[in-house]
């Protein structure tokens, strides 16, 4: 059961999902849906992990087959070594905070984050107690006795978050729990919730739709597509060196740039991009000739006068205040440039022929295997 | 809620089975009189022997129905009141039990099973309880026959219950079954040439030719279609069949209809209690049917003892005398009773030679020919 | 795919057997459901066509004396349909689109019927409207003829009309007022707009309010036996085959008779009707409604609103002044008499018994129904719709043919004998007996599931019309916070659906004290009902008496709304919160 003291949190709260599916059945002429599709992830105690993904890529069915208000089709749930499958979702030492709040209309601020540790048949002092201290920990103190619908958005939202922390569960679940609050209330909500868990050290799995978000908060982004992962890593990794064309396209922008494996090297590949001939560790290695997607992201390009780097066309010139983007016109195909910090003070016209560079180090490359179709 | 609600429920539980639980001494009458006359008497017999009695009232028809439903299992233990015709039915199918009470000996004869299986406790003659000032508007005057009722004048002005249910309307059917059973045995005592003496000396003594009785003194099958057809026409003036027999005197009374066929009693007692320039009654001069308010003990009842009790005590002169504190007026079978003033003096009524085994008999036969043939009906 | 399917069943109630508390509930209602609904109906269908019964079918559809009775109970639910319909149209749309005075007072006239017994409305229409009725004949001197179809109608529509009153009202009152502005716009004339938007729009509400005043005026006992005179329908021909001559099997085959238009118009409802979902319910009305301020409309419609609203205060008056009354318009003695009957006479026990029954079947039936809901919104399972249905059956089956159905399922102990080789076997009585003499508690408790199987359909819908307002979230956030089902049903669910629980428990009640055709086969010597006895003393034509025990029963009846609404209704503002907190 919940509420068991601190003291534990620093050795468990290991969480594991085996090969883990969930197909829905046919219902109403449509037919059966793979929402999840063999999902294998281990996260491990106190560790923060986003499912990050568009919306129908599963990562909601994933979080409540977690929660258990979805029971897999196959695959298993373990929870510190502990299979937990088949366990009903109150007795799983989860708490989930959702997307609505749901917070309990007819009952006070104060019962509500009461609830779960009366449910758990805590004394009456303590009860009090821990509850006073949630209301003071989230900044809630003298909104006590009022009810739900007469707090602002982001209360609301603390008031569901203390919920689920009072009852100290030893994995902490997030659905989407920020979407419903305005750009600025949610950028300090999500360093507050970040903040919180490395304090109280609970292993969260939160699910958005948000890149931003995501990277801004996780140890590592589990990256999720049609019911499957594409990739896991920290937000580095995903950004930096993403393992498929889906992934980077998801996360932030990029260009991708089509060529072919030149020449092998220990662990580096030789290719050409944008008439400039790089090389680039990769793995696995290809072989020679090889199609390649060499991975650009916008701010990675440079713009410079047309005498030097490969020539381009400004098709259009979007200034934005911190940064210029513009869309070039080089290699018979549309690449999206960001400038920033001093180069963004000058800008290029449109119809103006310049050269683009970038850093070796810049390049990443793609196996061109998957369908071009993103 | 969590709290009070379960605390409430079992509060009320225990409050519904509580009265249930105790059984002991208690008594469960089926009682076919008038409402009132059942709780003076339920209410006098309680005070008199300390036995907790409750009575269910129910029209003959529907008593006998349901103690035939029950007869595995009767809830009732003595059946007190209505037509014997329906305690000779229940006889029949075994549903009571036999008893010779002792008090039942001063009863007469003629008003008592000589097998102990029913016991009169009242006696009353059939009657056309009339409403004075429809039949002004009308125009016609209080029916003194039973073919003063087929006037067109009346139709949809008349009612009486559904022999199904009321023993009331059983006993005004058997009734015309005997009066056509005596027309077609006159018709065919004429046609062989008998005179009008030897005719009634014949009628009698009981010696038929077979045309309206059978060799037992039963009606024959052409009694009975005789009988039909003239319920088939009444239909057209019949209003409503009700379910109790003394109801329709009640819409006499209120002026939804002319002519109430029901017991003679019934229609004094709607007099004395507040119908007296209204209501008049008045009998078939062809000859009417009366009842013989029947008693019998409930084969396999659940208080047989208290049964028995109450069995005695109804027999006696003061039980009977009940009846006429609730202007209930027919007319008491213990000789000792005093009669009441307003009691119809049987003496002066045309009573049919009516053959209560015969109409016992057929009853059950009779009410279902009667729900299928003619109620269901149509009227113009 | 098709693989998947009974593994997914599987999968279903693998997962409402993880909570022990939830899958014993779901057993019991089922098991309730099949003993108390499907077994009895069952029973009825398998009496009907027994051999005995088979021949009878031929001989009723066969006769044409039965064929006219049949008919005259179809025209009499299609005519008290259309009357009561228009009656219950014309309230609305006077309460919603047009301007007139007096509209609250004619609303809480309208609720009137609701609350009284059946027959309060038949026994004083006679006295009104009779061949010696105090208008009919007082005022204007004829000996009228009200019993028939004519009356019968009348009175059935007034009885029923409520409800229909409420459905329309509802809707018109959601219609979103854009629509109309619309089409004012485009230069519809107002004649016209009622005739191409406001009607169509409510076509679905329309029609199913007719089929509801089918259902009901068809499956009506109490009126047709008062006031049918010689207008036979089923109702009474069940009844008389039963209370006159105990024959079960033609009542049953009556009954089946009764039963397939009813049935028919249920699934028709529920399968037809139910999806073609016209109306636009935004829930934000877009602008203020406006009222129709024609005067030749306006005083027409509002004139003959109000007749009928006084007509309604005149039958009630009737039943107020005839309970204090010797004999309506034959001897108008004040008296105390007949509440001296009632209250401490030979029908105080009914009384009691009656409102103690109800009493206990009331939280039943608001449990069960939100049980039910809850079980149908929100876990899913294989017969689920199946359940659904079942809990609707209570009152798309006329009570006659529940009443009949519980008489042949009941009447007897239903046990189990186990055969133990050459020993004496082991008799197990798994269902006492629950009607007739004899039955366990004097057959209260047949009553009460019978007052519990007619109730649970109201409480059942307007569970799952709340059900379904409310975010799922909520539901589950108590889960996830440690919480079973049972616990979440207790502390969450219920609370938040505490306007449709009090309104089951309200209707519930009503119902129960009110109710006549399910009950009058099954009282029994140590239970006595109201409306039974009431019904008797109509049939004596003891209309004091009888005008009394409804004035009392209408005072029961309120008196328990208000008792309810202080226990279950106290506002903690729930409702109200339930858009803006979730």
């Amino acid at each position: 059961m919940a509420g068991n003291g601190n003291a534990r949190r620093d050795s468990t709260g290991d969480l594991r999902l085996e090969n883990l599916s969930k197909i829905f059945p046919e219902r109403e002429g449509q037919g059966e849906v793979r929402a999840v599709n063999d999902v294998s992830l281990t996260i491990s105690a106190g560790e923060f992990v986003t499912l990050l993904g568009p919306s129908g890529c599963g990562k909601t069915t994933t979080l409540r087959l977690i929660a258990g208000f979805e029971l897999p089709t196959s695959g298993r749930i373990l929870l510190d070594g502990k299979d937990i499958s088949m366990q009903p979702p109150n007795k799983r030492d989860m708490s989930l905070v959702f997307q609505s709040y749901a917070l309990f209309p007819h009952m006070t601020v104060f019962d509500n984050i009461a609830y779960g540790l009366r449910t758990a048949g805590m004394p009456r002092a303590q009860v009090q107690a821990k509850v006073n201290e949630a209301l003071a920990q989230m900044d809630l103190e003298g909104l006590g006795e009022r009810r739900p619908n007469e707090l602002s958005g982001g209360q609301q939202q603390r008031v569901a978050l203390a919920r689920s922390l009072v009852m100290e569960p030893r994995v902490l679940l997030f659905d989407e729990p920020l979407s419903n609050l305005d750009a600025k209330l949610r950028v300090q909500m999500r360093s507050e919730i970040r903040r919180l868990q490395r304090r109280l050290n609970i292993t969260s799995v939160y699910v958005t739709h948000d890149q931003i978000e995501a990277m801004a908060m996780s140890d590592r982004i589990v990256v999720m597509n049609a019911g499957r992962i594409e990739q896991i890593g920290t937000p580095q990794e995903v950004y930096r060196y993403p393992q498929s064309r889906f992934v980077a396209d998801f996360i932030g922008r990029a260009n991708f740039i089509e060529t072919r494996v030149e020449a092998v090297d220990g662990e580096q590949v030789t290719a050409t991009v944008l008439g400039r001939t790089v090389h680039v560790p990769m793995e696995p290695l290809p072989k020679v000739n090889d199609p390649l997607v060499a991975v650009l992201r916008p701010e990675s390009l440079y713009i410079t006068d047309d005498t030097a780097g490969y020539p381009a066309v400004i098709e259009q010139t979007m200034y934005l205040g911190a940064e210029t983007e513009y869309i070039v016109q080089a290699e018979g195909q549309a690449l999206t440039v960001i400038e920033s910090g001093l180069s963004a003070l000058r800008l290029f016209d449109e119809g103006q022929t310049v050269g683009l560079s970038f850093e070796d180090e810049a390049i990443h490359f793609l196996p061109q295997t998957e369908s071009v179709a993103v | 809620m969590k709290k009070r609600l379960p605390v409430l429920l079992i509060l009320v539980l225990l409050f519904v089975i509580a009265p249930v639980g105790a059984q002991e001494n208690t008594l469960t009458v089926l009682c076919t009189p008038q409402e009132d006359w059942c709780v003076a008497m339920t209410q006098a017999f309680e005070a008199e022997t300390g036995i907790a009695t409750s009575y269910v009232r129910m029209s003959s028809g529907e008593s006998l129905a349901r103690l035939r439903a029950t007869a595995d299992n009767p809830e009732f233990s003595v059946w007190w009141g209505g037509p014997a015709d329906a305690f000779i039915a229940a006889t029949e199918e075994g549903l009571l039990d036999q008893y010779f009470s002792p008090n039942a000996e001063v009863i007469p004869d003629q008003q008592k099973d000589p097998d102990g299986y029913w016991t009169g406790v009242y006696v009353g003659a059939l009657g056309f309880c009339s409403n004075v000032e429809i039949l002004d508007e009308l125009g016609i005057d209080p029916p003194t026959s039973w073919q003063d009722l087929l006037d067109p004048a009346l139709q949809g002005n008349v009612a009486m219950a559904h022999p199904a249910t009321s023993g009331t309307a059983f006993t005004a059917f058997w009734t015309n079954v005997t009066l056509a059973a005596d027309a077609l045995e006159r018709e065919a005592m004429e046609a062989d040439g008998m005179s009008e003496e030897e005719i009634e000396e014949a009628m009698a003594a009981g010696e038929y030719t077979g045309a309206g009785y059978d060799e037992e003194g039963f009606p024959t099958e052409d009694a009975i279609d005789r009988a039909f057809e003239y319920f088939a026409q009444l239909h057209q003036n019949i209003l409503q069949y009700t379910r109790s027999g003394s109801a329709p005197g009640r819409m006499a009374g209120a002026g939804e209809i002319a002519v109430a066929i029901i017991f003679s009693h019934d229609c004094v007692k709607l007099q004395v209690e507040g119908f007296e320039d209204i209501l008049v009654t008045t009998f078939p001069e062809e000859g009417t049917g009366y009842e013989i308010g029947g008693m019998g003990i409930i084969a396999g009842g659940p208080e047989p003892e208290a049964a028995r009790i109450w069995y005695d005590w109804a027999l006696t002169p003061e039980a009977q005398a009940i009846g006429a504190t609730v202007n209930s007026l027919q007319l008491p079978t213990n000789p000792d009773t005093p009669v009441p003033e307003l009691s119809v003096n049987l003496e002066e009524v045309n009573l049919v030679n009516y053959n209560f085994v015969a109409a016992g008999m057929n009853r059950t036969a009779m009410a279902e020919r009667f729900d299928q043939e003619i109620a269901p009906q149509p009227t113009e | 795919m098709t693989a998947i399917s009974p593994r997914r069943y599987v999968d279903q109630f693998r997962r409402i057997f993880q909570d022990p508390i939830l899958a014993i509930s779901l057993i019991v209602v089922t098991v309730f459901l099949l003993l108390a609904v499907v077994l009895p109906i069952l029973a009825m269908i398998g009496e009907s066509t027994s051999p005995e019964g088979r021949p009878l079918f031929a001989h009723y559809l066969g006769t044409s004396t039965y064929q006219t009775i049949i008919s005259n109970t179809v025209v009499m639910g299609l005519v008290v349909a259309t009357v009561g319909t228009a009656l219950g149209f014309l309230f609305a749309y006077v309460q919603v689109k047009v301007k007139a005075p007096f509209k609250r007072f004619m609303h809480i006239v309208a609720l009137i019927p609701i609350i009284s017994p059946p027959f309060a409305v038949a026994t004083a229409t006679i006295v009104l409207f009779g061949r010696n009725g105090l208008i009919s004949k007082g005022i204007f001197g004829v000996r009228y003829n009200i019993y028939g179809l004519h009356g019968l109608t009348l009175v059935l529509a007034l009885s029923y009309f409520t409800v229909v009153y409420l459905n329309l009202k509802g809707m018109m009152q959601a219609l979103d007022p854009a629509l109309e502005e619309a089409a004012t716009n485009l230069g519809a004339s107002k004649w016209r707009i009622f005739r191409t938007v406001t009607v169509p729009m409510l076509i679905p509400g329309l029609l199913s309010s007719f089929l509801l005043l089918f259902v009901e005026s068809i499956a009506d006992l109490g009126n047709p036996l008062v006031m049918g005179g010689n207008y036979e329908v089923l109702s009474t021909r069940i009844y008389i085959s039963v209370i006159g001559l105990y024959d079960t099997t033609a009542a049953a085959v009556f009954s089946v008779i009764l039963l397939v238009p009813s049935l028919t118009v249920f699934i028709v409802q529920r399968y037809w009707i139910g999806r073609m979902s016209v109306v636009s319910v935004t829930g934000k009305p877009t602008g203020t409604p406006q009222l129709i301020t024609n005067r030749w409309v306006r005083w027409p419609l509002f004139g003959l609103t109000m007749f009928i609203t006084l007509l309604i205060i005149l039958i009630y008056a009737t039943i107020f002044i005839g309970a204090f009354t010797r004999v309506v318009g034959v001897n108008n003695d004040f008296t105390l008499d007949h509440f001296d009957f009632v209250i401490n006479g030979y029908g105080s026990a009914a009384m009691t018994d009656t409102t103690t029954l109800a009493a206990v079947a009331t939280p039943l039936a608001g449990l069960l129904g939100m049980l039910l809901a809850f079980l149908v919104v929100r876990k899913e399972f294989l017969g689920r719709s199946a359940l659904d249905f079942a809990g609707m059956l209570g009152i798309a089956v006329p009570g006659t043919i529940l009443g009949i159905g519980f008489l042949l399922v009941f009447n007897n102990p239903i046990q189990l004998t186990l055969p133990f080789g050459g020993a004496e076997p082991l008799t197990i009585t798994l269902i006492p007996k629950l009607t007739g003499g004899r039955a366990i508690l004097g057959g209260a408790l047949a009553i009460v599931i019978v007052y519990i199987v007619r109730s649970v359909p109201a409480a059942l819908r307007a569970g799952v019309a709340a059900l379904t307002q409310i975010d799922p979230a909520i539901e589950e956030a108590s889960i996830s916070l440690g919480a079973d089902n049972a616990r979440t049903f207790r502390k969450i669910t219920l609370p938040l659906i505490r306007p449709a629980f009090l309104s089951g428990l309200i209707y519930a009640f009503a119902r129960s004290m009110t109710s006549l055709s399910a009950i009058v086969f099954l009282t029994t010597p140590q239970t006595k009902i109201m409306t039974h006895q009431i019904l008797n003393e109509v049939e004596n034509g003891r209309f004091g008496n009888a005008f009394a025990y409804c004035v009392i029963l209408i005072l029961i009846v309120l008196v328990a709304i208000s008792i309810l609404y202080l226990t279950v209704g106290s506002t903690t503002g729930a409702e109200r919160t339930l858009e803006g907190g979730a």
